[in-house]
C-alpha cells in the first residue's frame, strides 16, 4: 500500500492543529491549572501552620491551667505579701503604724523616719520598692524591747533590721534609748 | 470484461477527503482532549473548593482560640513574673537576720556583775554576716576576769546558733571608781567587745530553719 502523502492545504492544517493543541496546552497549565494549584498549595500549606498554631495553643492553654494550679500557693503568698502594703504614700502610712506597734507593746514616744527609698537590684522585683527607716525608741526597757522587736519580726516579714543601737539612759538605768534602721519592700501602688 | 465506469467517483473522492480533513480532525481531536482537561480541572476546582472550606473551618477554629492563647500567655507571664518574685522575695524574708533571739542570747549571758551599757549592731551589706559591738562594765574582785568570763560565755552561747563566731576584746581597762555590788564595794573595768557572726545557722539550727520559715509563711498568709 502507498503511503497517502499529504498536499500543502492539509499539511497546513495539521500545522495549525498542532499549533492550537500547544496553545491549547499553555493556556489550561497557565491560566487554569497553574493558578489553581497554586492556591491550592496556599491553602495547604496555611491550613497545616493554622492547624499547627492551634495545636500548639491548646498544649500552651494547658501548660497556663497546669501551671495555675502550680502557682496557686505562690500566687496567694504574693497577694499575703501585697496586703502588708497599705495604700498611699508610706511616708503617710508607716510611722503612725510603727508608733501604734510599738506602743501596742509598752514603748512610747516611737518616731519613725524613712532615711532613702531605692530600686531593687533584682529585676523580679520592679513592682517594689526598697525604703530604709529610722526608728527611735527614746525610752524602752530591754525585755519590753526584745519583745517587740521578735513581734516586728514575726509579724512583718518585709521588714528587716539593718542596723540596731542600743544605749543605757544615764539618768534612768532601767531604760534604753534604741536606734533601728528597717528596710521595708513595699509594694508599688 | 466488462467496462465499469463509476460516475460518483469525484463526489466520492471529495467526500472522503472531506472525512479525512486533519482540521476538522484535529479539531475534534482538540475538543476531546479539551473535555478530559475540563474534567480534570474541575475535579482539581473541586478539591480545591474542599480544601478552602478546610482553611475556613480551621481558621474559625483559631479565631475562636486565639483570644483565649492571648490571655494563656499573658496569664502565664504574669504567673511566671508571681512566682520569681515570691521566690526573691522569700529568699530575702529567709535571709533577714532576726535580732530578737540575738539579744535574748546577749541577756541571758549577762551575769549580776556585768552591766551592758550599750550595743551597737550592723548587717553587713553584701556578705549578710553581722558585726556587733557591746560596751559594758564588769565588777568582781578581778574584774578582768569576770569580763572574760562573760566573753566566753557569750561566745559559747553565740556558737550554739551561728557560724564563724568571733569574740574578741577591742578595749579592756580597769577603772578607778569602785562600784557597789551587793553592799560591797568592788573594783571594776570597762569593756569593748566586738562580735562577728554569719547568721547562717549551724547545723542545729539548720533543723529548725525550715519549721521557722514555714511559720512565718503562715503568718503572711494570715495577715
Amino acid at each position: 500500500m502507498k503511503p497517502k502523502k499529504f498536499n500543502k492545504d492539509q499539511i497546513q492544517k495539521i500545522i495549525l492543529s498542532v499549533l492550537g493543541f500547544i496553545g491549547l496546552i499553555y493556556c489550561y497549565f497557565t491560566f487554569f491549572l497553574g493558578p489553581l494549584d497554586k492556591s491550592r498549595a496556599t491553602m495547604s500549606a496555611s491550613i497545616a501552620e493554622v492547624q499547627a498554631k492551634t495545636a500548639s495553643s491548646k498544649t500552651e492553654m494547658k501548660k497556663t491551667a497546669n501551671l495555675e494550679l502550680q502557682a496557686k500557693e505562690a500566687t496567694g503568698r504574693y497577694e499575703a505579701l501585697k496586703a502588708t502594703t497599705a495604700d498611699g504614700a508610706p511616708i503617710a502610712w508607716f510611722p503612725p503604724k510603727m508608733r501604734t506597734f510599738f506602743g501596742e507593746q509598752g514603748i512610747d514616744k516611737v518616731t519613725a523616719r524613712l532615711e532613702s527609698s531605692a530600686e531593687f537590684k533584682q529585676p523580679e522585683l520592679s513592682d517594689w520598692v526598697k525604703d530604709t527607716w529610722a526608728i527611735e525608741l527614746p525610752q524602752s526597757e530591754y525585755a519590753a524591747l526584745g519583745n517587740a522587736i521578735a513581734q516586728l519580726e514575726n509579724s512583718e516579714p518585709l521588714l528587716a533590721i539593718n542596723h540596731l543601737v542600743i544605749h543605757a539612759v544615764p539618768e534612768e538605768p532601767q531604760y534604753q534609748q534604741v536606734s533601728l534602721l528597717a528596710q521595708t519592700a513595699l509594694f508599688k501602688k | 470484461m466488462a467496462l465499469q465506469l463509476n460516475l460518483l467517483h469525484e463526489e466520492i473522492s471529495q467526500e472522503r477527503q472531506r472525512k479525512r480533513d486533519p482540521l476538522k480532525l484535529g479539531i475534534m481531536g482538540l475538543s476531546a482532549f479539551g473535555l478530559l482537561l475540563f474534567l480534570y480541572y474541575g475535579w482539581n476546582a473541586y478539591q480545591t473548593i474542599q480544601i478552602r472550606s478546610q482553611l475556613n473551618a480551621a481558621t474559625a477554629e483559631w479565631q475562636k482560640v486565639e483570644p483565649k492563647v492571648t490571655a494563656a500567655q499573658k496569664r502565664a507571664a504574669e504567673l511566671r513574673q508571681i512566682i520569681d518574685s515570691t521566690k526573691v522575695l522569700d529568699a530575702l524574708i529567709d535571709e533577714r537576720f532576726y535580732w530578737a533571739p540575738f539579744l535574748a542570747q546577749v541577756a541571758h549571758c549577762v551575769a549580776p556583775n556585768v552591766q551592758v551599757t550599750g550595743l551597737d549592731g550592723n548587717v553587713i551589706e553584701g556578705d549578710g554576716s553581722i558585726a556587733v559591738t557591746i560596751e559594758g562594765l564588769a565588777a568582781a574582785r578581778e574584774p578582768r576576769a569576770a569580763a572574760e568570763e562573760f566573753r566566753q560565755l557569750l561566745m559559747e552561747q553565740l556558737e550554739k546558733n551561728y557560724k564563724d563566731v568571733k569574740v574578741t576584746f577591742r578595749n579592756l581597762e580597769d577603772l578607778d571608781t569602785m562600784v557597789n555590788l551587793s553592799g560591797q564595794p568592788t573594783p571594776s573595768a570597762r569593756f569593748v567587745l566586738n562580735i562577728t557572726l554569719d547568721p547562717k545557722s549551724n547545723d542545729t539550727a539548720k533543723k529548725e530553719e525550715p519549721e521557722k520559715a514555714a511559720r512565718k509563711r503562715n503568718e503572711a498568709e494570715k495577715i
